[in-house]
């Protein structure tokens, strides 16, 4: 299960309605090519009427009710997107480089990199089902932190800090990309994110930042 | 009779073109500096696409090194620049310049000197850029060129100093073309052709016009920043001004989105209209909406930077989510105009009924993202690929052939083979929808954009794979485009002045038309709304109801399909056929 029921349930919805509304133009395309065989069967001329007042304000008016009601939905997903944080278990900070991660525990002495490469990748260690604060930020150009599983991203600026809480529900491990073309070895700036039960985390923070040595994989 | 025939509004110059090469490169015809731009967009596109074939190559497998990571990022650079830049924006404008003054009964554009330096900043523009991409290491920023990564402390070699040169004169010389045809629609419309009865076509020229000149100075502000930057870094320090550029950018980057799709939008009006044997409907709504349209394509911007984490997100959501309306006006318009009609499939017809539902996957994916709920997830990955790729390329290019189509006879006087044209569109829609429909699964699925090649692991492989066989179709297709132009230029069949039955004013005309474009042999005929021919025929056709057989008997005059037009276009099939339009006016 996707871990932002925001982006679940919008993207469901926005889709549905799309594909009712791709359906409805083909058929609407599709009648007129046999109305339009019908006519010249029947040996008629094309339409005539060139304009439709009641008509068209119709479906204007349809068409402002389906924005609105798109509007609304957009407004209420992002009213919910971000609640209150609660208090944090731990505070991150993310430091995006070229071409790696670099992920520090604040209040602690760990730090958390790697090569980005032959499978050396930096690990982002967060406790399951308890929530952190990761603070995005990076050290040269514009990078973009991402993880496909969060269903969320958000960039890395130089000299500025964006900020956001999360929750992983579960333990398991995922991949993140950065995805904001920072140069050269762009492609090669993944990591994983790991959650692990909130005990291990704990040994993880006063064991320097080995996972090993915290019991765990 | 003779009422009917206006004549050309402003007296022609004495002076007459030069002769030969010259007199295509100095010309102060429209119609060639529109043909010019047109042509060197073309092969310009050429260029571009087999940028993006190299592409496709490099990712139909993973870990491949067919270009290195810097020689990847160069190609996606120049393959973005060089399409949005080089290649649809030209195309846009440059089919108004060749089209509108010919649309509105004048003789020539406004400011032709101004037109003909907005193309050669344009030819300047993509000498640069080319240079730029030429030069070791490039340009490799993407046509965004985001600062800082743009910067000379991150790219320092010449090529990106040259993409920011190239850029900025592509831009200076689209604000020039777009200037003297928006003057041209203001000042210059023949005697009856009022605002309210220019074709379709004209208007999405105009709302084009008017987010050129509002939309494009932005962009030179942003490329300014960022030559200053790279002369001297020292002068923009802060967070600050990397959020200026993309502001700046993104202000000229979603309106250049709408110029590279309107006036493909009147080239799918026109010809739905025409080959639907009836007017385009819903002309009024069409007409309001596209101002709307333009208007709305000012205050939607931010929706590029929904994840920058420093943009006001709601207020450019709702912006870019109610452009659904206008939109959804234009294509009721098309569908009302089909249905009812008697078609005609054409390779333009086939092209222009192909754009509705291709660029409407792209419509509505764009409302997705315009969700900043979904765009956390699919910005910058292959779906926002997909979205836009359906938009500019299943959508306006698609478009742009239905005026390709359309219009080719009227600007060469010879018709292109119709069988050889369907078996272009059919290569076209196929490769097209191969290629772009694995984008939107790939994206969801965590591909993100601007990968120079992607791990075996990732899972990407057998999509990434169809969507370069794909690319692989697109590409053949433009080889029997190619062979079509060649078969047809050889085959040399007439078009006469209206092959195709259509209603506006450049078929009243001769193909092609002469050098001030009506003359006493082809006059302005009277025009009492936007399809001024067709009020003619229909008028025609009432006169003989009422037994008026001399309307029937005139000589054939402009706007009269040609006999040889008819044998390659295949007949109308109309009955009965329709009296010509009259053209009296002769004997004045």
């Amino acid at each position: 299960m996707p871990f932002r029921s925001q982006f679940s349930w919008l993207f469901a919805q926005n889709t549905t309605i799309a594909w009712v509304v791709f359906g409805l133009v083909i058929a609407g395309m599709a009648v007129s090519v046999l109305l339009s065989w019908r006519k010249r069967r029947r040996g008629e001329g094309p339409a005539r009427r060139a304009a439709a007042n009641r008509l068209e304000a119709g479906y204007v008016l349809g068409l402002f009710g389906m924005a609105i009601f798109l509007v609304v939905s957009s407004f209420v997903a992002n009213a919910r997107d971000f609640p209150d944080p609660p208090k944090p278990a731990a505070r991150i900070q993310v430091l995006g480089y070229q071409w790696c991660w670099q992920f520090h525990y604040a209040g602690y002495p760990v730090t958390m990199t790697g090569e980005c490469q032959a499978g050396r990748l930096p690990v982002l260690v967060v406790p399951a089902g308890e929530p952190v604060v990761l603070d995005v930020t990076s050290s040269d150009v514009i990078h973009a932190f991402w993880v496909s599983y969060l269903r969320f991203k958000t960039y890395a600026y130089p000299g500025h800090t964006n900020t956001f809480t999360v929750t992983v529900p579960k333990p398991g491990r995922w991949i993140g990309r950065c995805a904001q073309l920072c140069g050269l070895y762009h492609f090669n700036m993944d990591f994983w994110l790991q959650a692990v039960p909130p005990a291990t985390f704990d040994r993880f923070l006063r064991s320097d930042g080995s996972l090993a040595g915290a019991g765990a994989s | 009779m003779t009422s009917e025939a206006r004549l050309v509004p402003y007296a022609p110059p004495a002076e007459e073109d030069r002769e030969g090469l010259s007199g295509w490169l100095l010309t102060t015809d429209h119609k060639r500096i529109g043909i010019l731009t047109i042509g060197t967009a073309l092969v310009l596109f050429l260029f571009n696409g087999v940028m993006a074939l190299t592409m496709r190559a490099q990712l139909a497998q993973p870990d491949q090194h067919i270009l290195s990571p810097q020689g990847y990022l160069q190609f996606m650079t120049m393959h973005g620049t060089g399409m949005i830049a080089l290649t649809i924006t030209p195309l846009a404008v440059g089919l108004g310049v060749y089209l509108v003054p010919l649309q509105i009964g004048a003789p020539r554009i406004a400011a032709p000197r101004a037109t003909l330096l907005g193309y050669w900043l344009y030819v300047c523009s993509a000498i640069t850029l080319i240079w730029g991409f030429l030069t070791p290491g490039g340009a490799s920023s993407s046509w965004w060129g985001y600062t800082p990564l743009s910067t000379s402390t991150y790219s320092p070699g010449p090529g990106q100093s040259l993409w920011t040169a190239g850029f900025f004169l592509s831009a200076t010389g689209m604000i020039l073309m777009s200037t003297t045809t928006l003057w041209t629609m203001l000042r210059m419309r023949a005697p009856g052709v009022s605002m309210m009865r220019m074709p379709v076509f004209c208007w999405t020229q105009l709302v084009t016009a008017l987010m050129v000149v509002a939309a494009f100075p932005p962009l030179l502000a942003a490329l300014a920043i960022l030559a200053l930057w790279r002369l001297d870094p020292s002068l923009f320090t802060g967070h600050i001004w990397n959020v200026v550029y993309e502001n700046l950018f993104w202000f000229y980057g979603h309106p250049v989105v709408y110029v590279m799709f309107f006036p493909f939008v009147g080239c799918v009006a026109e010809s739905l209209a025409t080959f639907a044997g009836r007017r385009f409907f819903g002309y009024k709504g069409t007409t309001i909406s596209l101002l709307a349209f333009a208007t709305g394509s000012m205050a939607v911007w931010g929706h590029h930077m929904f994840v920058t984490g420093v943009q006001v997100n709601d207020y450019f959501s709702l912006t870019s989510i109610m452009l659904s309306v206008p939109a959804g006006i234009e294509y009721f318009g098309f569908l009302g105009t089909l249905w009812g009609g008697r078609h005609r499939y054409t390779t333009s017809m086939l092209f222009a009924m192909t754009f509705i539902p291709q660029f409407l996957v792209g419509g509505l994916t764009g409302i997705l993202v315009a969700n900043p709920a979904i765009d956390y997830q699919v910005n910058n990955t292959y779906f926002i690929v997909g979205h836009f790729h359906y938009t500019l390329f299943a959508g306006s290019v698609f478009g742009f052939f239905a005026g390709f189509y359309f219009w080719f006879p009227k600007a060469t006087g010879i018709m292109l083979n119709e069988r050889i044209g369907k078996l272009h569109w059919a290569l076209l829609t196929i490769g097209a929808n191969t290629t772009f429909i694995p984008f939107f699964i790939l994206g969801y699925d965590g591909m993100p954009r601007w990968m120079a090649t992607y791990p075996a692991g990732a899972g990407w492989t057998t999509l990434s794979l169809i969507s370069s066989i794909g690319a692989g179709i697109i590409g053949l297709s433009f080889m029997v485009l190619i062979y079509n132009v060649y078969v047809s230029a050889r085959a040399k069949v007439p078009a006469g002045p209206n092959p195709w039955r259509a209603y506006t004013l450049e078929w009243a005309t001769s193909s092609p038309p002469p050098r001030y474009n009506f003359n006493l042999a082809n006059p302005v005929p009277r025009v009492r709304s936007y399809a001024p021919l067709l009020d003619i025929w229909e008028q025609q056709r009432e006169r003989r109801r009422e037994g008026q057989p001399w309307a029937a008997s005139e000589a054939p005059a402009p706007g009269a399909p040609a006999p040889g037009a008819q044998a390659a276009a295949g007949p109308p099939r109309q009955s009965p056929p329709d009296p010509p339009p009259s053209g009296p006016g002769k004997e004045r």
